[in-house]
């Protein structure tokens, strides 16, 4: 008995744990009680001591037992015998609600997480309890009653079945708010300031007249807030009060603003790099203006719409650079700052790093940084930096993260960027009616991340190798014996790894036959086959700037005809050759490729085949060799307007010309109209006929397109267009980014110089919706309202139709 | 396969409990994980859960669901830190970690996750049986992290960025002193710094080169049989060079040193 009581004098003793029983348990093992409690027989233990606590404590957190209680059992010398003691608890069987409707009851049970089979314990109870009443307070029923009755579950033992009873009481709604002792302001303008908490009025149908405790504390702030930035600085609630009576709650706010504070005099100490008349007219705070800690900070450290002193300390390097402002004198209601400026040293960057990229490779990220370790820290080029990642299309461009950490120690800075992936891969499967050849079907897989390195490794196909940034791009198109397209190309954005020179290969073949009835006799039947190759070169230029690039391509098509009417002339049977070498020169600054806000996109295009005609000899046939330059220019504007509203405007130029004054052979023409997507086929759409769209007029090829457009007719040979377009965002998401735009454009094709006048358009306005979904690129649909009339082909009975739906599919350049 | 649908759907516990043990001795790990999972939350208080838990997060592992074998493993040692299979438990949740490791190329988070874990595991453990294997993982992870900070540096260097490539190949012979990319870092800090002073503008070309003479000779004392020796050799005769010519310019005023 010695040890027993040396335990109960509270000083420690040590034993061996002897053995452990378990006493009073009903459906739980005792030898899993006695594992989970983490005590092991022949283990020293400490009586009393931190052991047994920890023991107990296991246990509880299972939440298996009511209650727990361990006693000694015996000693026999220094080794001790355990007995833990305890109550189980139930388990919960399934719960009803009374008193609600049975609507009410699903989302309520959605809420609450009451999981059946989990045991009953006075959390549960009480957290349910909680979550019930907060569920209706939230609705606006501050009386509601909840009481919970346990009733044992006949079916199962050990069970209960909660019996949730609520009673809602009525709704309570905010009828009236009111101030006291606000002399500068109104009422209404206070309760202006009051975001969440809002009286209930018949004809607000919107404001519900709810009142919660921790939005009102909020609204609190935000009066106070107010009052600061007017110059009240002393301003503050002096009481709340809360009425409840026949009509709902009744708000009354006592505020005590007290004087009115001005600047004055505001000084600069510390500052050796700019004058202080420099840093008072970027603060551009003048004296007399009301005093507000708020304007003082956002010019000091972040101001969204200009300048702001921080910035132009730390976009020059200086991120070290602090400025604390000190009231030197409080003179009745005006009071004079002295800024006192600590300029620091400017930081250099030191280390770069990147998290966040799962599928992306590290090199495909970081080349694209304008960061670079060992220059002066930049905010521009962070931002920059921002914007290249948003340009790659791998990433969600409204969750790049950038942050710099500097060290003090050292005077360095690291920068720390955090990207999220999305998916980039695109799938095409579609089917529709494609004019004279039928039903169209397609397959296309664009794969914008893809990585060949990776292909050698089966490992890699999950499904596809990716993540280095090279661009796959596979489409078949078929409707069996009449028509089939099919192409490949792949690029390279950065060859060689050293510059952003990309490279690209193409390869396009397609195949389109007249068959009558089904059949297609292959030594007269009309045909034509046209095979493509293109390599092409680009490359980012440093002057003058480097948002220009510059891609020169090489490009080989091959047409074979049988007995195939070009540009509705008569039959030709034969095979012609078209090398032409590209140079385009394009500036790109926009923002985001998905939605943007704001830079803009030129372009100037040349094509030529070479002079065949200008060397000495006979030029064989102007058709078989194909001589022709085309000049296409196009501008594209994103201005933001107000928040989120951006206008577009948008200028498009092509020419088509040959060699010393010689006609254009059958090749290349521009045909608009419509959504610009080239449907309705018709005889000229191998040929390499470039269809621009044109809202609100027929699709090219209808009876009612615009002349050069028609059906019997060959296309332009020049053409202008103009397009102003206004955008508003409605989901920013990027799993689908929303839009709806109104537009009004103009524009016209023709098919000779002497036609040409800029001046002489098919005008129309409209508006639309597009929404970008990764996985399938842009659609949209826009209406169009025609102006102009279209002479139509002759012999044409039906009227013109005013009014167009045009379906977009895919991102369109013009 | 009609015994197994029938397993899913009966409601005996012990039947199930025993069909699961017998998928998994014989290496069954989707058929026995589906019927384990089933039953953990009604095994809970009962002897079995104990083998239940520790054999279900095995067939995550076998099943190479390593993210999913990690978290069912850590869930099994905190709920039975002295059973005899707790041991085993925490060095496959180490493990699940490892094979779970991304590409040097990708975000490492993971890794750095996985490097803890095992540390923890070594000292926990320090005589385990799985401690060589557990060592080993350590090492090739530490080395991925190595390779992927000397790739990153030796990115700048492709790029040309000379400048960057100096400062950030010096970041990472500081980091990793002990690396096995030490003396290919400490050659290409020094073939940028000779790039980029050849690059420079002549007033700041003298500093530079100065630069360059002591990358290189930290560079033959610290690696004196590097192959690269001679490309190095041929640098400095040229800096020194340089250095020479531009003796006759006048000093820059604004240089550093």
């Amino acid at each position: 008995h010695a040890q027993q009581v040396a335990a109960t004098v509270d000083e420690p003793r040590k034993y061996t744990l002897g053995g452990i029983t378990v006493s009073g348990a009903r459906s739980l093992d005792p030898n899993t009680l006695i594992g989970l409690s983490g005590l092991r027989i022949g283990d020293p233990i400490n009586i009393p001591g931190e052991e047994i606590g920890k023991a107990i404590r296991r246990i509880w957190t299972q939440g298996l037992v009511a209650d727990v209680s361990v006693s000694i059992a015996r000693t026999e010398g220094d080794k001790i015998f355990l007995d833990f003691n305890l109550r189980e608890r139930p388990r919960l069987s399934k719960f009803t609600f009374t008193g609600i409707s049975k609507g009410q009851g699903e989302d309520l049970e959605k809420k609450i997480k009451l999981i059946r089979g989990k045991v009953v314990t006075d959390a549960l109870l009480s957290n349910t309890r909680t979550q019930v009443r907060k569920f209706y307070t939230n609705k606006g029923f501050l009386d509601t009653k909840v009481v919970i009755r346990q009733v044992a579950d006949s079916a199962l033992s050990n069970s209960v079945a909660l019996k949730i009873d609520v009673d809602k009481g009525s709704k309570v709604r905010i009828h009236d708010i009111a101030f006291e002792g606000n002399k500068a302001f109104k009422d209404s303008k206070l309760k202006k300031q009051f975001k969440k908490t809002k009286e209930r009025k018949p004809y607000k149908f919107l404001t519900p007249g709810k009142y919660q405790a921790s939005e009102f504390e909020e609204d609190k702030k935000k009066l106070v807030d107010f009052y600061n930035n007017e110059g009240y600085r002393d301003a503050s609630i002096v009481s709340d009060t809360l009425i409840r009576d026949s009509k709902g709650l009744a708000l009354r706010i006592k505020v005590d603003a007290g004087p009115k504070y001005y600047f004055r005099n505001i000084t600069w100490t510390g500052n050796y790099l700019y004058d202080s008349k420099t840093l008072s007219s970027v603060l551009g705070i003048k004296s007399g203006t009301p005093y507000s800690k708020e304007t003082l900070d956002k010019r000091l450290s972040y101001n969204p719409t200009g300048q702001d002193v921080t910035s132009l300390y730390m976009n020059d390097g200086y991120l070290f650079f602090q400025i604390d402002p000190v009231e030197t004198k409080v003179q009745g209601d005006s009071i004079d700052i002295e800024m006192r400026v600590s300029e620091g040293v400017q930081a250099r960057v030191k280390e770069i790093n990147i998290t966040g990229n799962t599928k992306t490779s590290d090199h495909v990220l970081r080349r694209t940084l304008r960061t670079l370790p060992g220059d002066k820290f930049n905010r521009e080029l962070l931002i920059r930096s921002q914007r290249e990642i948003a340009t790659l299309g791998y990433f969600d461009p409204e969750k790049i993260g950038i942050n710099p950490v500097p060290n003090q120690n050292d005077g360095t800075v690291d920068i720390n960027y955090t990207v999220v992936e999305k998916p980039s891969d695109q799938i095409t499967l579609s089917g529709g009616w494609g004019g004279y050849a039928g039903f169209i079907g397609t397959v296309g897989l664009v794969f914008n991340n893809f990585s060949l390195r990776k292909a050698g490794d089966w490992h890699n196909w999950t499904p596809v190798p990716g993540g280095d940034g090279q661009r796959l791009a596979l489409n078949v198109q078929a409707n069996g014996l009449q028509y089939q397209a099919y192409s490949l190309s792949f690029t390279e954005p950065w060859l060689g790894g050293r510059k952003p020179n990309s490279l690209s290969v193409s390869l396009n073949r397609s195949i389109s036959r007249i068959a009558y009835g089904g059949v297609f006799d292959a030594s007269s039947g009309q045909f034509i086959k046209v095979n493509t190759v293109t390599v092409g070169l680009g490359r980012q230029l440093r002057v003058p700037d480097d948002y220009f690039t510059l891609s020169n391509s090489l490009s080989f098509s091959q047409y074979q005809t049988q007995n195939y009417p070009l540009l509705a002339s008569a039959a030709a049977t034969g095979t012609f050759n078209n090398f032409t070498i590209n140079t385009t020169l394009a500036r790109n600054s926009i923002d985001n490729p998905t939605y943007t806000r704001r830079g803009s996109s030129l372009s100037l295009s040349v094509s030529a085949t070479p002079p065949y005609s200008a060397f000495p000899g006979a030029h064989p046939n102007e058709t078989q060799w194909i001589e022709l330059h085309k000049w296409m220019f196009d501008a594209s504007f994103f201005t933001p307007i107000v928040g989120k509203l951006v206008l577009n405007t948008r200028a498009h130029f092509g020419f088509i010309g040959s060699y010393g004054g010689r006609n254009v052979g059958p090749f290349e023409r521009f045909k608009m109209g419509g959504a610009g997507l080239g449907y309705g086929g018709g005889g000229s759409f191998l040929v390499g006929t470039e269809y621009i769209g044109l809202r609100g007029y027929d699709d090219p090829n209808a009876a009612y397109a615009i002349p050069t457009a028609q059906q019997n007719q060959s296309g332009g040979l020049a053409y202008n267009k103009y397009v102003m377009e206004l955008r508003y965002p409605v989901s920013l998401n990027p799993a689908a980014t929303v839009y709806v735009l109104s537009f009004a454009e103009a524009g016209n094709s023709v098919n000779s110089y002497q036609e040409y006048n800029p001046y002489k358009l098919y005008r129309s306005a409209g508006f639309g919706a597009r929404i970008f979904m990764s996985a399938f690129g842009l659609l949209g649909f826009d209406y169009g309202r025609a102006f102009d009339s279209v002479v139509p082909a002759p012999g044409t009975s039906n009227k013109q139709d005013f009014n167009h739906f045009h379906f977009i599919i895919g991102q369109q350049i013009r | 396969c009609t015994g197994y649908q029938k397993l899913l759907k009966s409601t005996n516990v012990n039947e199930k409990y025993e069909a699961a043990i017998k998928y998994y001795d014989k290496g069954d790990f989707f058929r026995a994980g589906t019927l384990l999972e089933e039953m953990i939350p009604l095994l809970k208080g009962r002897p079995e859960a104990e083998k239940a838990q520790f054999y279900f997060a095995n067939t995550n592992f076998m099943q190479r669901n390593y993210v999913l074998s990690a978290y069912y493993f850590k869930q099994f040692t905190d709920t039975y830190p002295n059973s005899s299979y707790t041991e085993q438990a925490n060095f496959l949740r180490a493990k699940s970690l490892f094979r779970d490791s991304p590409g040097y190329q990708l975000d490492q988070t993971n890794t750095v996750s996985a490097l803890e874990v095992i540390q923890d595991y070594l000292n926990t453990y320090p005589t385990s049986e799985f401690r060589t294997e557990a060592e080993s993982m350590s090492q090739e992870l530490q080395k991925k992290l190595e390779n992927k900070a000397f790739q990153s540096a030796k990115l700048y260097y492709s790029l040309r960025y000379n400048q960057a490539a100096v400062t950030a190949l010096g970041n990472f012979n500081q980091q990793y002193p002990a690396s096995v990319f030490s003396e290919q870092a400490d050659f290409l800090r020094l073939a940028a710094q000779y790039a980029w002073a050849k690059e420079s503008i002549e007033s700041k070309q003298r500093e530079r080169f100065v630069d360059a003479v002591a990358i290189y000779q930290h560079f033959i004392d610290t690696y004196p049989q590097s192959k690269s020796l001679r490309a190095a050799q041929t640098m400095f005769d040229d800096s020194r060079a340089e250095i020479e010519r531009l003796k006759s310019l006048p000093a820059d005023p604004t240089a550093a040193n």
